[in-house]
């Protein structure tokens, strides 16, 4: 003890103290941080988060079933009370044409995909935001959040479809054989919903008063997606454009077909939809991963 | 490309980190304005540095203490160890297992129980279920959590969020082990065996990183000191070098702020030994003489005091004093020195008694420091830390 001097390496006086190495005025630009994403790693991380999205899934629908009396009949009841508001306006005053298919189903589809892809965007919009604390203090990929949103959404779509099997029940159709089409359009519309979500979070993250814009996307979402009325309401020289840029309304159109109507889902358009949905979701994720790098610096 | 390092290896390389200095409130429309402020040439972004050019490399199982005053960038530099944060600049490489204690709150999410959490956090560290509830019992157990295991971790006291976190952190087997100034949030006995289990992984080969402004633990857990200075590594070498330094810029530092314009000066100071000798000795006779200048009359308060290094001292005795106007002279004997060997610190402060009661007439500052000869203090068992030396006379029988 006593006496002993630590050996000083940078001396702010001059910068060039004796045997230590002066600290440049910034670093080489050569080593300025990169976002590099090598697939085979995302991926690895992903999987070895599986846990985290089930744990925060999980946390998420027992909080909320904790809390509504209803408990899960509020994942069935949204969309059977927009079904009915449809049903008596699209159906007995707009006079939507529909086939030998009852209104109610053919809304009814349109609303379970409507929903899974609302209730995933306002909530994966704020998984983030919601999260803060978290995010600063483990390493996790910060995708688990939105993932874990749409994870919740789709367990309130499966009993969604649930119910979509008692309608079948109550007006004594069945689906069509040809529903296993609806598996693809499954992929598309994951694709999409997650590729907005993933965009939507870490948006709101740096823009906190985007959250703001959701109500409104919501609202007007609902009526430009052919939920309450078939695709073919939207003039056919646009229809391409605008399954490009709302692969939803090709989805839509793609279960009913499927699942009602009997046929296969229009191969052109579904290629769109599929094509859009890929573009939403890749262009998503890296411009996810690229914002991600200063979350913590924000939060 | 890079050679492969074992786990618990941590290195760094010309890493630099920076943050915006301006108030950012995140808005779109404060986007909107800045935006047309770009397109008019100003770029109205005032970043400052955080982190400046350092380059560490820590080989497994090295125990390293990083200190530093407020807002050196310690915190910054953990945060981005665990891969939380980004460096603007720079490579980052640790290797194995991170755990971590930054915040209080580390790795515990708030809504889940403490049960999930640590199965969560088990997870996250790449821990199978089978390998976490190996380890279950112990962590319950070191955290003192009992009952409460399945609450909520939202409903838990600061204190036992805490417990659980070091405990999850410590003992999940990671290869690094990084812990933040949070120790300070438990009582003193946990602080303990916090220390404790950080030493004994150490001797189990983890690698640890240990920030914490509590010195003397510090120096009980750790071999290597990194001393962080404005963002800089002003000092990287054997923990008691690193402290000294350290230790020896917080002194200069209390001693520089100005105390200009304050009634009362110190003229000058001396402490010497009683018996007249050149040196001072343990457990022998010290006078403490201080002469103050100055015109203030009345009565007052002298403060007198001793640290070791740091600014908390280890004794502190006062006196009250009248003063005339003009030099004062004021001496002090200790008949019993209670300091072991050792650098010292003097400090001193006066303060007014009567109408301004307790206003300042000299602040509290450190006069300068003297040497004490004399036994150096026994070796306390593992991580067991003194709150500060103090020889006490004393004689053993069998
Ligand atoms: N998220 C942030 N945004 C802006 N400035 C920050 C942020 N985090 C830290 N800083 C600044 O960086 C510096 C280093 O902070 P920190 O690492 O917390 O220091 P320490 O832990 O050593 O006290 C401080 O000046 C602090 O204000
Ligand atoms: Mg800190």
């Amino acid at each position: 003890m006593g006496g002993q001097r630590a050996q000083v390496i940078d001396d702010r006086e001059d910068r060039h103290p004796p045997g230590g190495v002066a600290i440049p005025d910034g670093p080489p630009p050569e080593l300025v941080f990169k976002r590099r994403l090598r697939p085979v790693q995302v991926a690895h991380e992903l999987w070895a988060a599986r846990e985290l999205v089930r744990a925060l899934a999980e946390r998420d629908l027992r909080a909320r079933y904790k809390q509504a009396v209803l408990g899960f009949a509020w994942a069935v009841l949204t969309p059977l009370a927009l079904c009915a508001i449809f049903t008596l306006v699209f159906h007995r005053a707009v006079k939507i044409e529909t086939g030998a298919v009852p209104y109610t189903l053919f809304a009814y589809v349109g609303l379970i995909v409507w929903q899974f892809f609302s209730n995933t965007m306002n909530q994966g919009a704020l998984s983030l935001a919601n999260n803060l604390s978290l995010l600063n203090k483990v390493y996790c990929p910060r995708e688990v959040f939105p993932l874990a949103t749409m994870l919740v959404a789709t367990v309130d779509m499966a009993i969604g479809v649930g119910v979509l099997g008692l309608m079948f029940l109550v007006f004594w159709t069945a689906p069509a054989a040809t529903f296993l089409w609806a598996l693809p359009l499954l992929l598309i519309q994951f694709a999409f919903t997650y590729g907005i979500a993933l965009i939507l979070s870490v948006a709101v993250v740096y823009l906190r008063d985007v959250r703001h814009l959701l109500p409104i996307i919501t609202q007007m979402g609902v009526f430009a997606t052919p939920v309450a009325y078939p695709l073919a309401k939207i003039p056919h020289r646009l229809q391409e454009i605008y399954v490009g840029v709302n692969p939803l309304g090709a989805v839509i159109e793609g279960y009913r077909k499927a699942l009602l109507y009997g046929e296969a889902p229009d191969g052109r358009m579904t290629l769109i939809a599929a094509a859009s949905s890929v573009v939403f979701l890749v262009g998503g994720y890296l411009f996810f991963k690229k914002l991600e790098t200063g979350i913590a610096d924000v939060a | 490309m890079s050679r492969d390092y074992p786990p618990g290896t941590i290195r760094t390389q010309q890493v630099w980190k920076r943050f915006r200095a301006d108030q950012q409130r995140m808005l779109l429309r404060d986007r909107v304005e800045q935006a047309a402020r770009r397109l008019r040439g100003d770029r109205g972004e005032d970043w400052r540095w955080a982190l400046r050019d350092i380059n560490l490399h820590i080989e497994p199982g090295e125990s390293v203490g990083l200190i530093g005053s407020n807002g050196s960038g310690k915190s910054t530099l953990l945060k981005m160890l665990t891969r939380v944060m980004y460096p603007y600049a720079g490579i980052i490489d640790v290797r194995g297992r991170i755990g971590a204690l930054i915040e209080i709150r580390a790795g515990i999410h708030p809504d889940l129980t403490g049960r999930e959490n640590i199965y969560l956090f088990g997870a996250l560290l790449g821990l199978k279920r089978r390998e976490v509830a190996g380890r279950f019992d112990d962590i319950v157990e070191f955290a003192r959590l009992g009952g409460a295991i399945d609450r909520q971790v939202k409903f838990y006291s600061s204190g036992m969020q805490m417990r659980l976190g070091f405990a999850v952190a410590a003992y999940l087997e990671p290869h690094v082990l990084l812990v933040d100034e949070v120790l300070a949030v438990g009582d003193a006995v946990f602080q303990q065996r916090c220390l404790d289990r950080m030493r004994e992984v150490a001797e189990q080969g983890t690698t640890i990183v240990f920030v914490s402004h509590d010195l003397p633990a510090v120096q009980s857990i750790c071999r290597r000191g990194v001393w962080l200075e404005q963002g800089t590594v002003r000092v990287d070498a054997g923990i008691k070098d690193a402290l000294a330094g350290y230790r020896d810029s917080i002194e200069a530092q209390s001693e520089a702020s100005a105390r200009v314009g304050e009634p009362l000066a110190l003229l000058k100071y001396e402490v010497r030994a009683g018996s007249g000798e050149e040196t001072l000795h343990t457990d022998e006779p010290v006078t403490v003489e201080l002469t103050l200048a100055g015109d203030y009359r009345g009565d007052a308060t002298l403060h007198l005091g001793v640290s070791e290094g740091t600014s908390s001292p280890i004794f502190q005795i006062s006196h009250e004093i009248r003063l005339t106007g003009g030099d004062h002279r004021v001496a002090c004997v200790i008949p019993r020195l209670p300091l072991p060997r050792g650098r010292y610190t003097l400090w001193t402060g006066v303060y007014s008694i009567g109408k301004t009661d307790g206003g300042t007439l000299m602040s509290w500052h450190s006069a300068g420091q003297f040497d004490v000869f004399g036994p150096m203090l026994d070796t306390p068992p593992r991580a067991v830390v003194l709150a500060a030396p103090v020889f006490v006379p004393h004689q053993w029988e069998e």
